[in-house]
């Protein structure tokens, strides 16, 4: 109850010795609103080997202060985070170290003056704001618990608090009569913002607050984060695995690796002066797409066909590596033309190293020499029936048209509800188009039978988003792959056993002995996705369907498998429609690219040309919608 | 509201078929009661066509085609007329099942609805204190329950507090000196006689509902709204029982209005061991004399408490769960 008193803000007196924090780049007297000192965070799941997820941390963070912490997963961002807004429960454990609140240590707290220290203290916007409100209160109630539960508003008051801090969320009162399933995501992320506010914090933490939500739908919530903490002044830690988002919001970032915070530095510093080489890893996988040229480490851009040392270009610097980000709108949009001269057909053809890559990039040599089957979409719309008598039909897609051409690769974009989805739905003959035509090669994919759709599956494959999803926890990768490999083709026995290895070898998952026994869970996210492409080949199909096969990746192990995909395409001459939001891997995998808007296609061409003088609204929205940390902090 | 409308039109369309189906399937069965009946006879000897004739006249051909026939037992039904039992002739079915019914509903029912309370709230307290005795004993102690077959408990029961120790009386609902009426001491008889079937009930049904809310509560403890409430300093009652027991409830619902609809089937082992009059001794004794239109009555009865039930549970649901009305 004594906790909200300004007495109690004098610092960290009463609660320890001589604090000592490390050296700080702008040590001026500012006053000090957390202190983490040594902390330590155990987790101690019964009867397995206790982690260690947050090693001896140590940070201290002014009041007013707009922190990122940013690391990859099971760098124990969120962990902490957990640690600092006093949510840490069993199996975590605060193992030792201080959490210096105004100079009150949080880990050695009861659960009462914890609570108390809620309103007026901490707050904390969760990860999925989709599954943070109570599905059967309305939000009214949920403002009311707060309310109730701290008596920091007058009874008389508080309807009116609440329509006010709805309000600061761009949101309207009439959002307080509905149950959080009336709210789209970016709505419901808002109402958690809202009611993380109604405590009056001076801290917030938000641990992953845009990542569920769609890439329009982040920017936005985005700025309004920012502007509420410019706006009410509160300390704000923005937890993600998204550099780019962090350095655009942040003043200073924390990078965190294995537990361990390696750098500490101002946002400025950490994007043009990275010290750790952990800070420079995660740097060199950002890139502007509408750049010249883009390259990331193990992915350069395929309008270069002189690269110099690819497998060095981790521990760069895209700034310094490429030309500066260009404006796009002031220059003519031309490298169109580059990439569509075929210089490669003249150099010799290089073995299928992956990490080399530019030279031999332009022939599909296998598919050209067995025909290959060109998919054609021809004003295909496909309408959904209403629900109900009072709903409305829905036009998912809308008189699409496109042919992706044998050892192509074109992207799909567009945010969710686009009808991205649909399309390959339609392709791979899950769903029957209302309008228009699908072809593969003569086959019309709309008109096929159960017996047509099953060798359907032979010609086109699918790769997930969710490699967790897409296999089975309890087979093994050889069990999994062989299954694809008998359903799909004739192979059989030995040849099968031997079909597995050649897919493993192909999508670079060797020594081949050390993976076929393993079970999914033993596997890594990026391992993981390299089984589900295997299965994928396994019938050796011609179109691939990559559905954001690396949108559930760590920035890391994404260029991995984007090189993978698009060297398959040499390698063994299939094609690639990809979907995704991330304009970012689809300008660096991609020959072309259709930008789709409720159904429609808005724009299309090729990527790079799109992609540097866009000339719909949406697409030039979508792109001004990736976080971009130069716009910000280049002078 | 519509949502309501909507489940009372599904149900009045379920019950019609039910209603249908139960005309229907005995005429779709090989032989007659009349048949079963002559056939017994012929075991001592030789039936006279005469026999025969008396025979059908006493349990009674169906005339008119089958369309006059439904339309006839449409009207019986709505009336509640069943027949003449076989078994306790001549006593009319809807005499011998509206003696029978407060019984099984007092005994059963009570039980149901009490085990069901008493479980869901030592199941949200498990899962709330979990790891400390508050979980083990309710969890430990509803899987060791649950695991006795009901008969047995009820043998042992009987046995020890009524023959041995003369606790309990052993049989029936009611004293045989008591006089049946609205009094307070056959009132106390009831309970009385009660008690030893209903503990054997609360026993064995208790784990189920214990264990069940326990999980469903250690799930949505994990989600997070919970958290989120945690985080934003909303007092531990109202976590544990708006936020996170509020939403673990909604699928034990659907369990509990099977439960419920099963009620009026009685429990056919334990009313029969305690010599309880209610309908599961009844429809033992029409299934044993091969009474159809006990049988009959009995089922459709069944059928229909086990509809109503699930109205009644869906209507519950629609009020708890917002996301069901849409």
């Amino acid at each position: 109850m004594t906790s909200n008193h300004p007495a109690q803000q004098a610092g960290p007196s009463g609660a320890g010795p001589s604090d000592v924090g490390p050296p700080e780049a702008d040590p001026s007297d500012v006053e000090e609103i957390l202190s983490l000192q040594d902390v330590s965070v155990v987790y101690e799941p019964v009867g397995a080997a206790p982690t260690h997820a947050v090693r001896g941390v140590s940070a201290q963070i002014a009041r007013g202060e707009f922190v990122g912490l940013v690391g990859e997963s099971g760098s124990g961002k969120s962990t902490l985070g957990f640690a600092i807004t006093g949510l840490a429960t069993a199996p975590a454990r605060i193992e030792k170290g201080r959490i210096l609140f105004r100079g009150r240590d949080i880990a050695s707290m009861d659960q009462d003056s914890l609570r108390s220290q809620r309103q007026g203290g901490f707050a904390m916007v969760l990860q999925s704001g989709m599954n943070a409100l109570n599905p059967v209160r309305t939000i009214r109630k949920h403002f009311h618990d707060i309310f109730a539960a701290h008596r920091h508003v007058p009874r008389a008051r508080r309807e009116e608090r609440a329509a006010e801090l709805v309000g600061k969320v761009s949101l309207g009162p009439e959002v307080l009569d509905l149950y959080p399933d009336q709210l789209s995501g970016g709505m419901r992320q808002r109402v958690t913002i809202a009611l993380a506010l109604s405590l009056e914090p001076q801290l917030m933490v938000f641990d992953e607050p845009t990542t569920a939500l769609d890439v329009m739908v982040q920017h936005a919530v985005m700025d309004t984060i920012r502007d509420l903490q410019a706006s009410e002044g509160f300390t704000a830690i923005l937890i993600s695995h998204d550099l780019g988002i962090v350095l655009e919001s942040a003043q200073r970032v924390l990078v965190m690796h294995d537990g361990e915070i390696v750098e500490d530095a101002a946002s400025a510093d950490i994007l043009h002066r990275p010290r750790h080489e952990y800070t420079r890893m995660l740097l060199s996988h950002y890139a502007d797409p509408r750049a010249e040229v883009v390259t990331l480490p193990g992915l350069e851009d395929r309008a270069v066909l002189r690269s110099d040392d690819p497998s060095d270009a981790s521990a760069e610097n895209p700034a310094s590596s490429s030309p500066e980000p260009a404006d796009p709108s002031a220059e003519p949009p031309d490298p169109s033309a580059a990439r569509s001269a075929p210089a490669a057909p003249a150099a010799p053809p290089a073995p299928a190293a992956s990490s080399d890559g530019a030279s031999s990039r332009r022939a599909p040599v296998s598919r050209l020499r067995s025909g290959g089957t060109e998919l054609r979409l021809q004003g295909v719309s496909k309408v959904y029936p209403a629900a109900r008598r009072s709903g409305r039909a829905v036009r998912a897609v809308d008189d699409v048209s496109f042919t992706l051409e044998p050892g192509g690769a074109t992207a799909l974009v567009g945010q969710s509800g686009s009808g991205k989805s649909t399309i390959a739905k339609l392709i791979t003959g899950i769903e029957r188009p209302s309008e228009g035509t699908v072809h593969l090669g003569d086959t019309s994919v709309g008109d096929l039978g159960r017996s047509g759709l099953r060798d359907l599956r032979r010609t086109v494959q699918m790769v997930f988003q969710d490699p967790y999803a897409a296999l089975n926890p309890l087979n093994t990768v050889e069990y999994t792959l062989a299954r694809a490999v008998m359903n799909l083709t004739d192979v059989r026995r030995d040849g099968a056993r031997r079909r597995v290895r050649e897919l493993l070898e192909t999508v670079g998952l060797t020594p081949v002995e050390q993976f076929t026994g393993k079970l999914p869970h033993q596997l890594s996210g990026g391992q993981r996705q390299r089984v589900v492409i295997a299965r994928a080949l396994a019938c050796d199909p011609q179109v691939i369907i990559a559905d954001e096969p690396v949108s559930m990746l760590d920035v890391s192990l994404r260029a991995g498998v984007l090189s993978l995909l698009r060297d398959l395409r040499e390698s063994i001459g299939v094609s690639l429609l990809y979907i995704t939001h991330d304009l970012l891997s689809a300008r660096l995998i991609t020959d072309r690219i259709l930008v789709l808007h409720d159904g429609k296609v808005v724009e299309s061409g090729p990527t790079a040309r799109v992609m540097r003088a866009p000339q719909d609204d949406y697409t030039i929205s979508l792109l001004d919608a990736i976080p971009n940390p130069r716009r910000v902090l280049t002078p | 509201m519509r949502y309501a409308l909507r489940k009372v039109g599904l149900f009045a369309l379920t019950l019609w078929a039910a209603v249908t189906l139960n005309f229907l399937l005995p005429r779709m069965m090989p032989g007659s009661p009349a048949d079963a009946a002559i056939a017994r006879l012929s075991q001592n000897g030789p039936v006279t066509d005469e026999t025969r004739a008396a025979v059908e006249a006493q349990l009674g051909v169906p005339d008119g085609n089958i369309l006059q026939q439904y339309l006839a037992y449409l009207d019986q039904v709505i009336h509640l007329d069943f027949g003449i039992s076989y078994a306790f002739y001549p006593e009319p079915v809807s005499g011998l099942v509206a003696t029978a019914l407060p019984y099984t509903i007092v005994l059963v029912g009570t039980v149901t609805v009490i085990a069901f309370i008493l479980g869901t709230l030592l199941g949200v307290l498990a899962a709330w204190r979990r790891g400390t005795w508050l979980d083990a004993l309710p969890t430990v102690g509803g899987s060791f329950m649950n695991t006795f077959p009901y008969f047995w408990t009820s043998l042992l029961l009987l046995f020890f507090l009524g023959y041995v120790a003369h606790l309990f009386p052993t049989f029936g609902a009611y004293s045989a000196t008591a006089v049946p009426g609205i009094s307070w001491d056959f009132f106390v008889d009831i309970l009385y006689h009660a008690a030893l079937p209903a503990v054997t009930l609360l026993i064995t049904s208790l784990g189920g509902w214990i264990i069940g809310m326990r999980n469903a509560m250690i799930n949505t403890l994990g989600e997070d709204y919970v958290t989120f409430a945690e985080a934003n300093g909303i007092g531990g009652r109202t976590v544990a029982l708006r936020y996170a027991a509020r939403n673990a409830i909604l699928p034990n619902l659907t369990g509990f209005g099977l439960a419920l609809g099963g009620v009026v089937g009685g429990s056919i082992l334990v009313e029969q061991v305690f010599g309880y009059p209610g309908i599961g001794f009844l429809l033992f004794n029409a299934v044993i004399g091969q009474d159809y239109p006990l049988m009959q009555a009995l089922f459709l009865m069944i059928t229909v408490s086990v509809l109503v039930a699930n109205l009644l549970v869906d209507i519950l649901y629609g009020v708890l769960d917002p996301r069901t009305r849409r």
